[in-house]
């Protein structure tokens, strides 16, 4: 049934970048307000999640897509990252080898999305930056401007700047009127939706002269 | 992380044409350990859609390997005027290997909705039906033309191209496909079911020859010699197609390449599933069997992992025999949008984004003035498919191969781009990809626990037996679960998640 909630403007959000770098852990906090600290496993069952935000005293509704497991082996379809308003990459700020991965992340991302959409590179496990830190804030920093990203570090864990990065990936979109309107976004002019049960007429249907 | 090789898999799918993507789909609630691999760097095997830098990479490839003589595909080449002016970025390109239309009320569509993929993929109305019309007398000037088929009941009353008794009979026709399997109809045309439609067309409804070419362009048939019963069953899928999702349509086009698009968006739902995929991996290896059916598979990948299935499921890409069906295939990149094939005729109706031209049999004549033996048909595919940037379009020519099906195409493509000129200037090619296509093996082959699925069909709209051979390769993998009733087979529940709402500060 349709409600109010359904004509809100939709945007969809990738989150990417290498296994383990705690992309689930930063949706399922932003989300659910959950974490697990024993999960470590590939995600499982989660195609994407939904959540409503308020920007600039406008509400959207965010459509918040995970991996799926497909970056493992790099396996991303091209369909995957249709449509996309904004992408989400995320590395472990503890891990060298994984931000080492994020010039292909960024490469992947710009052959497959329009010039125009909006990117935020997200160093996670930032409860770990006193301990284990092995990416320097000004390397992230560097990275995300070199690709006219936006860029903060945040903590699944301790919840540490975990809106952050969404409310202002959507800011930016929000921000840019083109990207909202642009061509090739959402549904086309022209789509036909199977989903609503056919109950057409055929061929002979209409005055019987 | 756990190995590839220290899992024990359910089963291993090679190839992501579509047909192993829906049995991923199928599978991707059911708990099985699967792992999903394609030799090729992309998803879709032959039923793939390519940038224009991935066909010149899969061009090489055809013409170069040793594949080359074992594959579905050959005589692949590519030709671009000019060398390449006019053309933008390789990816604004997406060119379907098989482009298939799929009529509204395929069985595909309906589990597309029942399993939830249909959310992620964005489908396309397939507008008119033309038939091309050579131009009458060769030494004049006037062009060749193209002559809309009616689509709807008031379409036929209206139009002007058919003389009005004539319109009777076709009414009469149409009326007797609708219920042309219960009696008395039925027993009309089964004495004659293995005739050819055009002779039942001409002896019992008395159709002319315009007005059986009107039929014969819909039935899509490659040889235009079609019996009276598959010819009258797939008249009815599109009569009864008609209208179903809104008005002025048979049939639907996925966006960004047909049926590309399901299978990505179908592996998607297997990767969701817990399924683990791998791109530009295929099998190096399997190990010889002893015939037992409980005995895993033992599988060399060609990174030189060892991996061992339960089952193994394989796409058949290899040409099965010298005299299996075989198309000629033409793809071309026009520098035009050909506004007039994707005009709206009915009131009501979506924008189509393709259109199909139907070339009877004789109607395309070559230089040394023999003219073609089977039809000839083209999808023109507008921007609007994602397939080519705006202001250009996208024509898939397909023909039965024969010693001289190159020409014909080639012959067809100039009549078109001639019967379409605005002006004095026909339209321009940008690119053309030419090869050809042969049918591989038809039916599932399983021999223990190994299952192979059929090669693509051939045919121009979707053939909803290849769901059965899906369906198939599902019952041997779900083995003894799947003696219960299989009424949820494919009907999946959305995994969308409850909505939360996050405030401004």
């Amino acid at each position: 049934m349709a409600s109010d909630d359904d004509a809100l403007p939709t945007l969809k959000i990738l989150l990417i970048g290498p296994s383990g770098a705690g992309k689930s852990a930063l949706l399922k906090r932003y989300c659910d307000d959950e974490f697990d600290p024993e999960s470590s496993t590939a995600t499982i069952g989660i195609d994407f999640k939904i959540k409503k935000l308020s920007v600039r005293g406008k509400p959207y509704r965010l459509t918040l897509f995970d991996t799926a497991g497909q970056e493992r082996f790099r396996t991303l379809s091209t369909s995957f990252y249709r449509g996309a308003h904004g992408v989400l990459l995320v590395y472990d700020i503890s891990s060298r080898a994984s931000f080492l991965t994020m010039d292909r992340w960024f490469e992947e991302v710009e052959n497959n999305t329009v010039p125009d959409v909006a990117l935020y590179l997200v160093g996670t496990k930032l409860d770990k930056a006193e301990t284990s830190r092995a990416v320097s804030v000004e390397e992230g920093e560097a990275l995300a401007a070199a690709h006219g990203a936006h860029f903060c570090e945040a903590s699944a864990k301790t919840t540490e700047n975990i809106r952050k990065p969404f409310v202002e990936v959507v800011d930016m979109i929000v921000s840019n009127p083109a990207l909202l309107a642009g061509k090739g976004r959402g549904r086309t002019a022209g789509t036909v939706d199977i989903g609503s049960g056919g109950d057409g007429e055929g061929y002979l249907s209409g005055c019987s002269c | 992380m756990e190995s590839l090789s220290d899992t024990v898999w359910d089963v291993v799918i090679c190839g992501t044409g579509l047909q192993q993507s829906l049995l991923a789909l199928s599978l991707s609630r059911s708990g099985k350990k699967i792992l999903h691999i394609d030799p090729k760097e992309y998803y879709g095997g032959p039923d793939a859609a390519l940038s224009l830098q991935e066909a010149e990479r899969w061009q090489t490839e055809q013409a170069s390997s040793s594949a080359a003589s074992s594959s579905i595909f050959s005589s692949a080449r590519i030709w671009q005027p000019s060398e390449g002016a006019g053309l933008s970025s390789s990816r604004s390109y997406s060119l379907a290997l098989s482009p298939q239309i799929i009529h509204t009320s395929s069985t595909l569509i309906s589990q597309l909705v029942s399993s939830r993929a249909y959310r992620q993929i964005e489908f396309l109305a397939v507008g008119s039906f033309f038939i091309f019309k050579p131009s009458p007398d060769p030494s004049s000037q006037s062009p060749p033309s193209l002559s809309r088929i009616p689509s709807t009941r008031e379409d036929v009353f209206s139009t002007t191209a058919i003389a009005a008794r004539a319109k009777r009979s076709l009414m009469k026709f149409l009326k007797f496909v609708l219920d042309y399997n219960s009696a008395p109809n039925s027993e009309v045309w089964q004495p004659r079911a293995s005739e050819p439609l055009s002779a039942f067309l001409a002896e019992h409804f008395n159709l002319d020859a315009e007005l059986q070419a009107y039929v014969l362009a819909l039935t899509l048939s490659l040889d235009g010699r079609i019996t009276a019963r598959d010819g009258l069953a797939t008249i009815h899928r599109h009569l009864t197609s008609m209208g179903v999702f809104g008005p002025g349509f048979a049939a639907i086009y996925p966006k960004w390449g047909g049926t590309s698009e399901i299978a990505q968006v179908a592996c998607r739902a297997g990767a969701v599933g817990g399924g683990i995929y791998m791109l530009g991996t295929g099998i190096e290896t399997v190990a010889e069997r002893s015939g037992d059916s409980d005995e895993l598979v033992e599988i060399q990948l060609t990174n030189g992992t060892p991996v061992k299935t339960k089952l193994l499921v394989r796409g058949d890409e290899e040409r099965v025999a010298d005299d299996a069906q075989e198309i000629s295939r033409l793809v071309t990149i026009v520098a035009s949008p050909l506004s007039s094939l994707f005009e709206v005729v009915v009131e009501g109706a979506p924008a189509p984004a393709v259109a199909v031209i139907a070339f009877p049999p004789g109607s395309v004549t070559e230089e040394d003035r023999s003219v073609s033996e089977y039809p000839v048909y083209a999808f023109a595919h507008s921007s609007s498919t994602g397939e080519c940037p705006s202001g250009q379009s996208v024509l898939y020519f397909t023909t039965l191969a024969t010693s001289t099906s190159e020409a014909v195409l080639q012959s067809a493509l100039d009549a078109l781009l001639s019967a379409l000129r605005d002006g004095d200037e026909a339209p321009k090619c940008l690119y053309q990809l030419r090869y050809k296509q042969s049918r591989g093996l038809t039916s599932v082959k399983t021999d223990g626990n190994m299952v192979q699925l059929p090669a693509p069909s051939l045919s121009l709209a979707f053939d909803d037996s290849t769901l059965q051979s899906v369906h198939e390769a599902w019952r041997v993998t779900m083995g003894s679960a799947s003696q219960e009733p299989e009424t949820d087979y494919m009907i999946f529940a959305d995994r969308e998640p409850a909505d939360d709402y996050d405030d401004e500060d």
